[in-house]
């Protein structure tokens, strides 16, 4: 049933894109200024959202993890920080493109790009040491905590073009821009929504996958309790 | 007061001067083109390797 409802997830996720993909290309009216090049809007915006949504979804499992020591929460915090991590680079790559023919240049140091920048470092380090930690309990709590502390990044992301001056420009409002921009970015929002929940979800089945394998008891010892390991962290 | 009166012509006669549209970047497809495809590659290329790192069922022999 899950698996089921998880193809269809894809399933829906592909045909919001495409359709999305038309509304963005084609349907949608150019920019008064920036002309064609505004399009890229419909997929840098829905990327650099799911990006935010997807660490905001890693620092809620990471405290849950230290409060509720569950291999669940860990498992999906591994999910959404990588997933989390591809948004968040092609939401970066996005806007380095963009940036070319409205700013002139490929890359600035402004203070959004520059946070956008170190949340994806800050992320690699976190996804670095989940690899280097080898005890699954250690590198549990390690990664909880480095979560906390990247998560910072995110609300310095959304505020930097309010609290700095910024080349990028502010949040814009849906009663300033035409009708047919908004109905596009919102149905690109969804697809990318869409999509997103259906990484994080194969991504976190993975994980607990690999948890299971992990803290399968060895058959010399005595088995840990049914759903529960050696020191008591539940799968 | 007068201020109010006086800059909407302003206003008027800047846009009169400078219509809507004069300074449009022309072109820019390639950009455009670029961006999806790095979009929908990237996408594609990850469900791929969520396919190939699917998770399995557990070998009989990790049962005993």
């Amino acid at each position: 049933m899950a698996q089921r409802t998880r193809q269809g997830l894809f399933a829906l996720a592909v045909a919001m894109l495409a359709i999305g993909a038309w509304l963005g290309l084609s349907w949608a009216p150019p920019d008064r200024e920036m002309g064609d090049v505004q399009r890229i809007m419909y997929v840098h915006v829905p990327s650099m959202w799911m990006a935010l949504l997807a660490m905001t979804l890693n620092f809620a499992c990471s405290i849950g993890y230290l409060l509720k020591k569950s291999w669940a929460f860990d498992s999906l915090a591994e999910a959404s920080a990588e997933v989390g991590m591809l948004f968040g680079a092609v939401g970066l790559a996005l806007g380095s493109i963009w940036a070319r023919p409205t700013w002139g240049v490929w890359w600035t140091w402004d203070p959004r790009l520059t946070t956008a920048a170190i949340l994806l470092v800050a992320y690699a380090g976190y996804l670095a040491l989940r690899r280097f930690v080898e005890d699954p309990e250690r590198r549990a709590v390690w990664a909880a905590v480095t979560g906390i502390v990247a998560f910072v990044d995110v609300p310095l992301i959304w505020y930097s073009v309010q609290w700095w001056r910024s080349i990028h420009q502010i949040q814009s409002s849906p009663k300033t821009v035409d009708p047919q921009m908004v109905l596009t970015l919102r149905w690109n929002t969804f697809a990318f929504l869409a999509l997103g929940i259906f990484f994080i979800w194969s991504r976190y089945r993975v994980a607990q996958s690999e948890r299971r394998h992990e803290l399968a008891a060895p058959p010399t010892l005595p088995s840990a309790p049914q759903g529960l390991t050696a020191s008591g962290v539940r799968l | 007061m007068m201020l109010d009166r006086v800059l909407p012509l302003l206003i008027e006669q800047l846009a009169a001067q400078y219509p809507v549209g004069a300074g449009r970047i022309q072109g820019g497809w390639g950009y455009v083109w670029a961006s999806y495809g790095i979009t929908w590659g990237a996408f594609a290329v990850y469900s791929l390797s969520l396919w190939l790192r699917r998770a399995h069922p557990p070998m009989p022999e990790e049962h005993q």
